[in-house]
């Protein structure tokens, strides 16, 4: 059940790519609207598709590869949904959709059968941690891709050179606005997602605090945007400075989250 | 039926000419009513600063033209020679063309502009107000609306604005979210930053400072434009409570330098700042651009970009004259098949003689109506049978079939002696 609408809404995620590629090319807006629309029956269906694995399965679906990557394409669809109903920026459907169909499809290629809830695992926190964890991670996916479009719109009025398409960009007080939000969003998430995790870690394995390389990686990310906001609300660093910090946090993510996965073991290496 | 467009524009004929045949606004009336009194049922006259022009219908368009010619030699006081040597005119297809390519903005001078739009709208609307319009101008001038509608939603020919102030509103739009809410400083108080500023001000922009070297002269445009006066000296510290700068002053020196903005970015925290120098010399200091949030545009820029814009707006208008040419054969092949069928010529003449019967009648019962009811009367009973012919003649159009023609042809007594032209108008089809 659950495997069959997470094909469907991987699906619809295809086809708001597909739109949001008509609409960069052909710049019709109704392409934009479907793409959004399909985004959101799209999100729709993968928030029950995860709901019906839960109640399948009778555990919090984000203890393996594919469980991972689809609750985090979900959180930053959700994420999207609600950047696009404050904001208007098409445009970032034009990067997202295809972001999260990829990703989707990413997991799609790890086994999906469900299996019995390692010991380790079964705990009161399981939620707490992942979810937190998650979102923040999602929102700070979203900034990166904020951040792209902010260099370019940014590199583009500097120079003085306007390709066609930029009519359609935010402004770039926008873009910074947003980016803005997502570190004040983002960052509440991610330490709760680190506090909660070093909780669990002492009762499941009996230290708070064991510098495993996913502890390690995701302290130096949280450093990472403490920084920034430091830096943001007390020298007032903003646009091109907080856009490539963003990027670079951005970069620490993807090592926390895939990286030490994949490549470097440890505690967390069930995921 | 032949539509025909008789005018001139300013490729045609210089401003001198173009100014002594321009017609008001309060003086169409009277020149519709002089082509009306001349015999031409319908007509319509669009006048504007570039261009003069009248549309009209009839079955013999030389014999109206000799008769028009003299009739706007008289009205407005020019020679012979100017209507022969200036003038254009274009029947039937030429003619639909040309109205097209003038209402979406393709014939004008700055090209893709939107207001021609407007003033062709203003002027139908004039002529249907004095009942100068009848079945084939109305159906003309909508198709045309629909047009100019088509080319402006489906290519890019008005996109990219060509004005210094226009761009300078477009650039800040990409750089501020809402500019109600922003602050501009002008320094110099000159004629460009009056208009620049009142383009601002359309925007919703209301919070407008101003200096000037002499205060006197800032007072006075603060006043124009409800801005507020400051002294040349407080600049520095003007710059950290603005959004934007609009700078045109004829200082020969920069007035603002890098060092001073970069100790004004500090102030700000780097709240973006917006640099518009339309002065020449410059007034700002080119390498003000390097500092961060700080954007600055100044005069080349500006015209380097309206340059691109217009070379954009040649290329978008290639497709505009493809969905014209388009449109041209839909309106022209419609007319044909008007024109072909004789069931529907009749119906369109036997419903207008119904309606002057009936209505002549009701105008004479009311004979003590004043002129307007009675205008008014004739122009809905007018819209109400064109709106009844339309659904008859697209039904025979569209579903040509002997029994739905044989309903039609019982319903509006169609003789028998016309049945012979209606019948090779059926195999035709």
């Amino acid at each position: 059940m659950n495997v069959v609408l997470f094909n469907l809404s991987l699906l619809l995620y295809l086809l708001s790519t597909a739109s949001y590629m008509f609409f960069l090319v052909l710049k019709k807006g109704l392409f934009g609207k479907v793409g959004y629309y399909l985004i959101l029956s799209g999100c729709c269906i993968h928030l029950i598709s995860t709901l019906a694995r839960y109640f399948h399965a009778g555990y919090t679906p984000i203890t393996n590869t594919y469980e991972s990557l689809s609750f985090l394409s979900l959180c930053i669809a959700v994420f999207f949904l609600y950047l696009k109903r404050i904001y208007k920026i098409e445009i970032l459907g034009c990067i997202i959709s295809p972001v999260i169909f990829l990703m989707l499809l990413w997991a799609s290629s790890f086994p999906s059968d469900i299996r019995p809830l390692p010991p380790v695992l079964d705990s009161f926190w399981l939620p707490i941690h992942t979810v937190f964890s998650f979102s923040g991670n999602a929102i700070f996916f979203t900034s990166f891709f904020i951040s792209l479009i902010y260099l370019f719109v940014e590199r583009g009025i500097k120079k003085k050179r306007f390709p066609s398409i930029s009519a359609r960009l935010p402004s770039l007080e926008t873009l910074d606005l947003i980016n803005y939000r997502c570190m004040s969003y983002g960052f509440p998430f991610l330490t709760v997602g680190i506090i909660t995790g070093s909780i669990w870690a002492n009762t499941a394995w009996g230290s708070y605090w064991s510098w495993d390389p996913k502890e390690t990686w995701s302290f130096i990310t949280w450093i990472t945007y403490a920084i920034l906001i430091h830096n943001r609300l007390a020298i007032g660093w903003r646009g091109r400075k907080t856009a490539y910090m963003m990027i670079i946090g951005f970069l620490f993510i993807l090592i926390t989250f895939l990286g030490v996965n994949f490549f470097a073991g440890g505690l967390h290496s069930y995921l | 039926m032949h539509i025909i467009v008789f005018g001139l524009n300013h490729n045609t004929a210089p401003i001198e000419i173009r100014e002594r045949l321009f017609c008001s606004e309060n003086d169409l009336p009277d020149l519709l009513k002089k082509l009306k009194d001349s015999g031409l049922n319908e007509s319509v006259v669009v006048s504007t600063c570039n261009r003069t022009e009248i549309y009209f219908c009839s079955e013999n368009p030389e014999e109206c033209l000799s008769r028009i010619e003299p009739l706007l030699t008289e009205h407005f006081c020019v020679k012979d020679e100017w209507l022969k040597n200036y003038t254009y005119r274009f029947v039937d297809k030429d003619a639909y063309r040309h109205l097209f390519l003038v209402a979406s903005g393709l014939d004008s001078m700055v090209i893709g502009e939107p207001q021609i739009l407007g003033q062709v709208k203003d002027a139908y609307r004039i002529a249907t107000f004095h009942n100068t319009t009848g079945f084939f101008l109305n159906k003309l001038f909508h198709k045309t609306f629909n047009v100019a509608k088509k080319i402006r939603t489906e290519t890019r020919i008005g996109y990219n604005p060509l004005s210094i102030s226009s761009m300078a509103i477009e650039l800040s739009k990409k750089i501020f979210i809402e500019l109600k809410q922003k602050k501009i400083l002008v320094i110099g108080a000159g004629e460009m930053c009056e208009i620049a500023l009142k383009n601002f001000k359309k925007e919703g922009l209301s919070d407008i400072l101003i200096t000037n070297r002499t205060l006197q002269n800032a007072k006075k445009l603060a006043e124009d434009i409800t801005g507020i006066p400051y002294p040349f000296d407080n600049i520095p510290e003007l710059l950290t409570k603005v959004d934007m700068v609009l700078s045109s002053t004829g200082s020969e020196k920069p007035i603002i330098d890098k060092e001073l903005v970069i100790s004004v970015m500090k102030k700000r925290r780097n709240r973006p700042l917006f640099f518009i120098d339309i002065a020449m010399p410059r007034d700002i200091d080119p390498e003000v651009n390097r500092i961060e949030n700080v954007y600055l545009y100044d005069i080349d820029d500006l015209k380097e970009l309206s340059v691109k814009h217009l070379s954009d707006r040649i290329k978008e208008s290639e497709k505009a004259h493809a969905i014209v040419e388009e449109e041209v054969m839909n309106f022209s092949n419609w007319l044909k098949q008007l024109d072909k069928n004789p069931l529907i010529t009749h119906i369109i003449e036997s419903i207008e003689e119904i309606r002057l019967k009936e209505l002549n009648k009701m105008l004479n019962k009311m004979k003590y109506s004043d002129e307007e009811t009675q205008n008014n009367m004739d122009l809905l009973t007018k819209n109400i049978v064109n709106k009844i012919i339309y659904r008859h003649v697209s039904l025979i159009r569209q579903n040509g079939s002997p029994s739905t023609l044989d309903v039609m042809k019982q319903l509006f007594r169609f003789e028998e002696d016309n049945e012979k032209d209606m019948e090779g108008w059926d195999k035709g089809e």
